[in-house]
């Protein structure tokens, strides 16, 4: 559910509709930087109405869906 | 006389902030900077805390004046300087290379005011929500490690995206610069490369000279392709760095192994063959070696003079 609803938000950041993304897929090959991540996170907080603490480095989606499944939870 | 919120926040007379250069930012600069007025910032770069200690014990006993600690957030030894800087309650921390949303609301809890250098609104608005002070918002003009926005248009976007106060830094070199900054929301200013020639900056005197010659087009990005691009003055050193960067056969490893110390080499030794000069766009602007008092006077005097001839375009 929460993976769903982040692929949509990645898919629309990137303008890609067909991207393939999974729980591994890193920011990196997802060709992200720094920047872009902390746009993205922000804009997946937003669409949860919650937030994630970024303390610990986040490297793939995986990481970021796990973050807000326990900040919804 | 130039006065903003930013002066009341920090306690400071001018709102003039002397950027935390690695290997050229020490306490005898910062507190010069400080005593002048502005807020004197060391950088702590990649030293340990120990040697962070020691240099505010040094700035304290040198002013009596508020005063910054950079902090770069790759340093290994992060975790300790952190705590350091609680310990010792210095008045403001500044913070680069990284996410600082780990240390955010642990130095606020101190009583510490912590101003992030944000080079994009994403950062700045996440710096906001953290519990930063203010931010800083850099343009890739300036020297050392960039970011890829302009500040000219950076400073105003960063100015709509949050509600805490901006400082504008990069590509800031005279009063014009800073009134113009002004003009973009800001309500303070970073120099960085125009403190590179204080009488009080302890580098090598070769550092200080070629700011001096320098004109506008003598400065150059290096490492981008290693995705943390610098800026520094053209020398042999980046000449041969650039050759090795563009050459498809150079291993990136062999690439960050020749830029490692470079800094250093330039800063102490003054050598134009190994040594990475980093300055900013505006070393073309700098024509005098000053102290820093005398460079504080002078950028509030010309801000004043840009600030009040602006008047004459409103008809």
């Amino acid at each position: 559910m929460v993976f769903e609803k982040v692929v949509e938000i990645l898919r629309n950041y990137k303008e890609e509709p067909e991207l393939e993304v999974t729980m591994e897929s890193s920011f990196e090959e997802l060709e992200l930087d720094s920047l872009d991540t902390v746009e993205l996170v922000m804009e997946i907080e937003e669409s949860f109405d919650t937030s994630i603490e970024m303390d610990s480095e986040l490297k793939t989606i995986g990481d970021v869906v796990g973050l807000i499944e326990k900040a919804i939870a | 006389m130039i006065k903003t919120p930013l002066c009341d926040l920090l306690n400071i007379e001018f709102p003039i902030l002397q950027g935390g250069m690695a290997w050229v930012s020490d306490a005898q600069l910062a507190a010069a900077v400080s005593n002048a007025g502005g807020l004197g910032i060391i950088s702590s770069m990649n030293a340990d805390e120990n040697w962070l200690r020691q240099e505010i014990h040094k700035v304290k006993s040198l002013t009596d004046k508020p005063f910054g600690i950079n902090v770069m957030l790759m340093n290994p030894h992060v975790d300790k300087i952190a705590q350091v800087l609680i310990e010792e309650k210095v008045p403001v921390i500044t913070t680069g290379a990284g996410n600082p949303g780990k240390f955010i609301k642990l130095w606020i809890a101190a009583g510490i005011k912590v101003i992030p250098v944000v080079p994009s609104t994403g950062l700045a608005r996440f710096a906001e929500r953290a519990g930063a002070t203010a931010v800083i918002a850099e343009g890739g003009e300036s020297g050392g490690h960039v970011g890829d926005m302009a500040t000219l248009p950076l400073v105003p976007q960063v100015c709509d995206a949050v509600s805490i106060p901006v400082i504008a830094a990069g590509g800031i070199g005279d009063g014009r610069g800073i009134a113009a900054a002004l003009m973009l929301g800001a309500v303070g200013v970073q120099l960085g490369t125009r403190f590179l020639v204080a009488d009080e900056t302890n580098i090598h005197e070769n550092y200080k000279d070629k700011i001096i010659k320098a004109k506008d087009i003598d400065t150059v990005l290096t490492g981008k392709s290693l995705g943390h691009p610098v800026r520094a003055l053209k020398t042999s050193f980046t000449r041969s760095f650039l050759k090795a960067e563009n050459d498809p056969s150079t291993p990136k490893e062999t690439l960050e192994e020749y830029g490692r110390g470079a800094l250093r080499i330039a800063a102490q030794e003054g050598d134009s063959q190994n040594g990475c000069f980093m300055a900013g766009q505006i070393s073309g602007l700098i024509k005098e070696k000053q102290s820093a008092k005398n460079i504080i006077l002078t950028l509030v005097k010309e801000t004043e003079t840009a600030l009040k001839g602006g008047l004459q375009w409103v008809k």
